[in-house]
């Protein structure tokens, strides 16, 4: 019995214990929900970012199914982000979920999307549907043009590749659709 | 120029020019803000094409006359159009591209046979310059480098009596295949 009281002792106060971290919950996730905001948040009011100078990417007629088909751009990342001017990017393509397919009827093309924090690259670092490329960095900031039109005139890439692979296992048709890029300060 | 100028005309303008088909997406820009965003279309046209490859030379070597001769390989047949359909067209090096092999004075006649799909010994048979359709290919690539290795059967036949009617002598042809997407 000695035994039992004890135990039960113990499980009261286990259940009080419980309780009191039960009660601590909403608390927690209150912080919790207040640090992601703060983290999904400019660290300042006046964080600026803009993105422009993007261009249309029409392949043409694909001739070459042996290799990778690319298109690269430069364009205008500019953020005012005090003290590094960083940004993240998240992109979206037009297939389902976001997913990056070009579309012809029911064919649908798989293509892949790269991101450079400089300009006139041909290669970056692959970006996945919905998922933000972080610690991005721009050469803009204050005293540059939001457009680019003072400073830099370009401070970033946008690679698109139709890889070998895809092109020949995609039937004939014209493809279509579209990519979506949304920039945040960091 | 005069139904342009006027103004109830604009809405149904801009609604023929929204509907035209494969009317251009245009790139859009970001505006300044705490966030920004822009979007471009992507557009692509592939090409309906096929290609041939994995074709071997056929070598009967010494064949016994009362015995049929026949060889079979596989080949890789790829196509990109939406059913993977395909035709095939065989010639020979004979006169009036007839199947026939040649010791530069007398011939041997040969048939062709062709398999949709690889590892068969025995096909459709081809009649020289006369398209066979209907087929579709399971390759995924142009060379079967990746996926199947194979997609089709390539046959050639020498009957007994081809062979008994032949004089002793060594042979030799070719044999052209032109295939083309459907």
């Amino acid at each position: 019995m000695a035994l039992l009281s004890s135990d039960t002792g113990s499980f009261e106060r286990g259940r009080h214990r419980n309780r009191s971290r039960l009660s601590a919950l909403p608390a927690i996730r209150m912080a919790a929900c207040a640090l992601a905001v703060l983290n999904a948040e400019p660290a300042s009011a006046g964080d600026t970012v803009r993105i422009s100078g993007l261009s249309d990417v029409a392949f043409g007629s694909i001739s070459n199914f042996a290799g990778d088909s690319v298109q690269s751009q430069s364009l205008c990342l500019y953020s005012k982000s005090p003290p590094a001017n960083n940004y993240r990017i998240t992109a979206s393509g037009s297939g389902p979920g976001g997913a990056f397919v070009l579309s012809s009827g029911s064919a649908t093309l798989p293509f892949e999307v790269q991101w450079s924090d400089s300009a006139g690259q041909t290669t970056g670092s692959q970006l996945l549907p919905n998922q933000p490329l972080t610690a991005q960095h721009s050469p803009t900031g204050a005293g540059s043009a939001d457009d680019c039109s003072s400073g830099p005139g370009t401070t970033a890439s946008l690679v698109i590749i139709l890889r070998s692979a895809s092109l020949s296992a995609a039937a004939s048709g014209s493809y279509n659709g579209t990519l979506s890029l949304l920039v945040a300060p960091e | 120029m005069k139904a342009l100028g006027n103004r109830k005309c604009w809405p149904l303008i801009a609604v023929a020019v929204l509907a035209m088909p494969g009317a251009a997406f245009a790139a859009t820009q970001g505006t300044a803000g705490s966030t920004s965003t822009g979007s471009i279309s992507i557009s692509a046209t592939v090409p309906g094409r096929v290609q041939l490859s994995g074709l071997s030379d056929v070598a009967f070597g010494t064949v016994d006359p009362t015995v049929a001769a026949a060889q079979a390989e596989d080949v890789c047949v790829w196509s990109n159009t939406s059913g993977r359909g395909y035709t095939v067209t065989a010639t020979g090096s004979g006169t009036s591209n007839a199947f026939t092999l040649s010791d530069g004075t007398n011939t041997i006649p040969y048939s062709v046979e062709w398999a949709g799909s690889s590892g068969q010994s025995s096909g459709t048979a081809l009649a020289s310059g006369t398209g066979l359709g209907g087929l579709s290919s399971t390759a995924t690539n142009p060379t079967c480098s990746a996926g199947p290795t194979a997609s089709a059967s390539l046959i050639v036949r020498m009957s007994a009596a081809s062979l008994q009617a032949a004089v002793a002598s060594s042979y030799l042809g070719t044999l052209t295949l032109v295939v083309a997407p459907q």
